[in-house]
């Protein structure tokens, strides 16, 4: 595949590719030489994550694994990273944009060998994707390379409109122009070049329906937006997108989820990173982004605040906790980000009233209740969570 | 077929008749002295023949344990047939088909002086010379309970054949037990001058029986009894025709036990009394130190001095009082512990050839421990292990018991030897069940400790029990050390195969990394070639490299190669 490849992509390419030819030369001096090979490779363990309060995220310890070729447990392992990391370096060169089953695919085969009695006998490299997969983040954390800058493609899942222009793949994309529909955020959303920008701000929604209800009430162009959704828990390439909007252009993200722990670790994976990938926070995590909402104190009303919601809707929209929830919220009070006085009363009011509400239960109050009232009030009053 | 044991029995049994019920007729009881014969016929379960079954296995184990005394004990190669067939004449006569059997045992042994013939298989508990030795027979009464149910159920007589090795002539007896007098009558008598050089004893049984009940315990009691026999050669033929032949393994024979004298730790007071009757002895001193084992003369004296009794005095005037202080205080007196000559071990060699014959294992070894004694009666144990092969995995160990070269194999969970294998923790010596384990346990003693009167399940004297224990963890402490080994070159093996199969793969992968991205083509084969080689290299110098059969050890490289030989790279 030799498609026309623009600057911003090739720039990416080379780069990548440098930095695993270089990673990978010891192994091969080290087999040229006569010396056991060995990969060392940090630990990508929850034990090995940790919360840095300096940078806001999670990171890795400094726990390392060394692989070792001549390691009866760890040869298979050894000999896929270098199968993997040769086919992504190969692709990388090649100017393709291989997704992870591209990957799994192209690994995959099966190695005839004969046992010391002489029969033959098969296995295959890898059997599933979620092996060739957890190969991939080997790889990732060996090089220090994510898998958006090795261009490696995975399934779009987050969407952005706005009052922004980018290029992308040499075509120029206004955010505001794109109908009912919007932008999916590329796999490889370091290849996006941010153009024009004439927001104030980033909003982040949890859920698809929201950001559509928002997009068609034309919330954004009201309010000088750039409006995101990750529908759910965010891939990758949104959480890169948002980190690169807050980061490069300096607009504040305020995030958007239900009232229930479910949502509040959303906000954590946006802000934080994810506590099982913690090597990807560095580029991906947001720190300074901003819990707007549905808050405890929005249902509930706090000291002198008024609650958004009535006592007859609170009746309607609230659903009970369930125990899942309870557990989640008391795992969610132990970590050190969630710490702060205004998240600790959050906690403690979900903790006694046993009680989440669901963003829809806004939005049934009237769109325009949700895109004129609530959110603007919020944003302008500072009632957010940090 | 003279054999040679001793009377641990008078030769008289006295029983009650069953008096009437009620409370006056106590005084009524009468008392009728039968003989011992008919003793045994109305408690035939005492000597193993409770039921067809059991009988028919106890008849041929009779014969058999005969067939070998008359032959390995006096150093004789053994050859024995054994035939069991239905007796069509009683079917044709009684009806019942399949019931009768007609059993015929031949051995190439001693023979058995015509004079003795009628009471050696007519009389019960006939004696022979009073002597202590280790032979495989018990109290000489099972081959006449033999004689005696094979009457009683099928009403013929026991027929003999009999020649001994210098004799010019064959004699024939076929006789009945008086069972009211305990005398053999004989019904028929004939002799025959020898035409070849043949001899040994050849005894037909007839008898009820139960094949199909009983068929898998004997084929097992003659496999067992062919383990331990490996210089026999044993020919049978069961009733429905199936033929089994264990030729002979070697010409090598446990040397035959000696004749011994009984030791003062083992006699009792009747033992005494008969060895005081027999004795020319003129004084005690004369006694304890000519018919004693373990007592010389400065010890009889020292001893009968410690014990107030005059050395000087003749024994055959001693009164009881003395005598029973004389023989209580000999148990505990110390005397040098009993000699073992007149034991027979199996030896070490012999356990492990007719282990291996068996089962066909991967592994065996055997021990054979230093004579001890209890209760002043010597005693070996032998011990063989064998493992892997063609034995099959059980969950716990297949448990070879012998007596006195004796296979046991009913009450296995009474015996000491299964108290003691099964109490040993065989994952300390490597072996994970379901595991394919024989453990092979042989007792030879003057006295068997046995529990109860079947004579199938050995006592749990300390003793014993401590030396079984000894012997097994000295052979399963060699298992452990060649599965050790063996676990240690699996996991070279596998270790190599493990790491080697990935070099072509891991060769391609460095080749195409080793490619700088700036003026990038792809690797040629001679890369990766180079790359392989340095992997072979590296692989076979720094692992260890397994001994694989068919292949040049000196070479572990050629071993990597082997592995990877079929890979082709796309």
């Amino acid at each position: 595949m030799a498609a026309p490849v623009d600057k911003v992509d090739l720039q990416a390419r080379r780069r990548a590719a440098k930095i695993i030819h270089e990673k990978f030369k010891g192994v091969l001096k080290d087999v040229l030489s006569g010396k056991p090979p060995r990969l060392i490779i940090p630990k990508r363990t929850l034990a090995n994550t940790r919360f840095d309060p300096e940078k806001g995220i999670l990171v890795m310890g400094e726990d390392v694994i060394e692989r070792e070729l001549l390691n009866m447990g760890e040869a298979r392992r050894f000999m896929q990273t270098l199968l993997m990391a040769s086919i992504i370096y190969q692709a990388l060169i090649e100017n393709e944009y291989p997704t992870i089953r591209d990957l799994y695919y192209r690994g995959k085969h099966t190695i005839v060998y004969r046992d010391l009695k002489g029969r033959l006998r098969e296995e295959n490299t890898w059997d599933e994707q979620s092996e060739s997969d957890a190969v991939i983040r080997d790889v990732e954390v060996f090089t220090g390379l994510l898998r958006e800058d090795m261009l490696i493609l995975s399934k779009e899942k987050g969407k952005v409109v706005g009052r922004m222009k980018i290029r992308s793949g040499g075509d120029v994309i206004d955010l505001s122009k794109m109908g009912h529909g919007a932008y999916a955020i590329e796999s490889t959303p370091d290849l996006i070049e941010f153009l024009e920008v004439d927001a104030e701000f980033v909003l982040v929604v949890e859920k698809d329906a929201v950001f559509q209800q928002l997009h068609r009430a034309k919330f954004w162009d009201k309010y000088k937006a750039i409006l995101v959704t990750g529908a759910g828990q965010p891939d990758r390439a949104t959480r890169r997108f948002v980190r690169r909007l807050n980061e490069e252009l300096g607009l504040p993200i305020y995030i958007l989820t239900d009232s229930d722990p479910y949502g509040w670790y959303i906000y954590s994976v946006f802000k934080v990173g994810s506590i099982q990938l913690s090597y990807e926070s560095e580029r991906l995590a947001t720190p300074k982004a901003r819990f707007l909402g549905v808050s405890m104190t929005d249902i509930f009303g706090y000291r002198s605040k008024k609650p958004y919601l009535s006592e007859r809707e609170r009746r309607n929209f609230i659903i009970k906790a369930k125990d899942v929830d309870i557990r989640r919220a008391k795992e969610l009070m132990k970590y050190s980000w969630f710490q702060t006085p205004k998240w600790r009363r959050e906690l403690r009011i979900f903790l006694q009233r046993k009680a989440k509400l669901e963003i829809e239960a806004l939005a049934s109050k009237g769109l325009r209740f949700l895109a004129e009232k609530y959110i603007p009030e919020k944003i302008e009053t500072g009632d957010w969570t940090e | 077929m003279p054999r040679r044991r001793r009377d641990t029995a008078t030769a008289k049994a006295v029983v009650a008749e069953a008096p009437p019920r009620g409370r006056r007729q106590r005084s009524k009881e009468t008392y009728r002295e039968i003989s011992v014969a008919e003793f045994f016929a109305k408690n035939r379960e005492l000597a193993g023949f409770s039921n067809p079954t059991r009988a028919l296995y106890q008849t041929v184990r009779e014969l058999v344990e005969n067939a070998l005394d008359a032959t390995d004990t006096h150093s004789i190669l053994p050859v024995i047939s054994i035939r069991i067939a239905y007796d069509e004449e009683l079917e044709a006569k009684y009806g019942n088909p399949k019931k009768w059997f007609r059993i015929t045992v031949e051995d190439n042994g001693i023979g058995v002086p015509p004079t003795v013939i009628a009471n050696a298989f007519g009389r019960v508990l006939f004696s022979s010379k009073y002597v202590i030795r280790q032979t495989r027979g018990m109290y000489g009464l099972g081959v006449k309970a033999a004689v005696l149910y094979g009457q009683m159920t099928a009403g013929r007589p026991v027929e003999v054949v009999s020649s001994m090795q210098e004799s010019d002539y064959v004699y024939l007896r076929r006789l009945y037990i008086d069972v009211s007098k305990n005398e053999p009558k004989i019904v028929e008598k004939g002799q025959w001058r020898k035409k070849g050089r043949w001899h040994g004893t050849r005894v037909t049984i007839t008898l009820e029986g139960d094949w199909p009940r009983a068929r898998s315990r004997i084929i097992e009691y003659i496999k067992r009894t062919a383990v331990i026999a490996p210089y026999a050669e044993i020919y049978f033929e069961t009733p429905d025709g199936e033929i089994y032949v264990f030729p002979r393994l070697t010409s090598k024979m446990p040397a035959p036990p000696k004749e011994a004298k009984p030791h003062p730790h083992g006699i009792d007071l009747d033992q005494m009394k008969m060895l005081i009757k027999r004795s020319n002895a003129r004084t005690l001193l004369q006694l304890l130190s000519n018919e004693l084992q373990s007592v010389g003369t400065i010890m009889a004296r020292k001893f009968l001095e410690e014990i107030g009794l005059d050395p000087n005095l003749d024994p055959k005037k001693l009164d009881n009082d003395s005598l029973v202080k004389l023989v209580d205080s000999m148990k505990s007196y110390k005397f040098r512990a009993p000699k073992s000559d007149h034991l027979s071990p199996i030896g070490e060699e012999l356990i492990k050839i007719g282990l291996k014959r068996m089962f066909k294992p991967e592994w065996v070894d055997a021990l054979t421990r230093p004579p001890r004694a209890y209760q002043g009666h010597s005693f070996i144990v032998e011990v063989g292990i064998a493992y892997g092969g063609g034995i099959e995995a059980r969950n716990e160990p297949l448990l070879l018991r012998y007596a006195n070269k004796i296979p046991l194999l009913y009450e296995e969970r009474e015996d000491v030897t299964y108290k003691v294998v099964s109490g040993i923790n065989w994952k300390i010596y490597r072996v994970d069940f379901p595991a394919p384990l024989v453990v092979l346990v042989h007792i030879a003693s003057t006295k068997i400790p046995y529990k109860g009167v079947g004579k199938e399940s050995i006592s749990e004297v300390p003793e014993i029990e401590s030396e079984i224990r000894i012997a097994v963890q000295h052979v399963a402490r060699k298992l452990r050390v060649y599965l050790g080994k063996k676990a240690r070159e699996a996991e070279a093996r596998r270790k190599i195969i493990t790491i080697s199969k990935y070099i072509p793969e891991i060769a391609r992968s460095l080749a195409i990394l080793s490619k700088p991205p700036t003026k990038w083509n792809p690797p040629s084969e001679k890369d990766e070639k180079i790359l392989v080689d340095a992997l072979v290299r590296l692989v076979s110098r720094n692992v260890e490299v397994p001994k694989v059969p068919g292949l040049d050890h000196s070479d572990p490289e050629k071993i990597v190669r082997s592995v990877i030989e079929n890979i082709k790279l796309e």
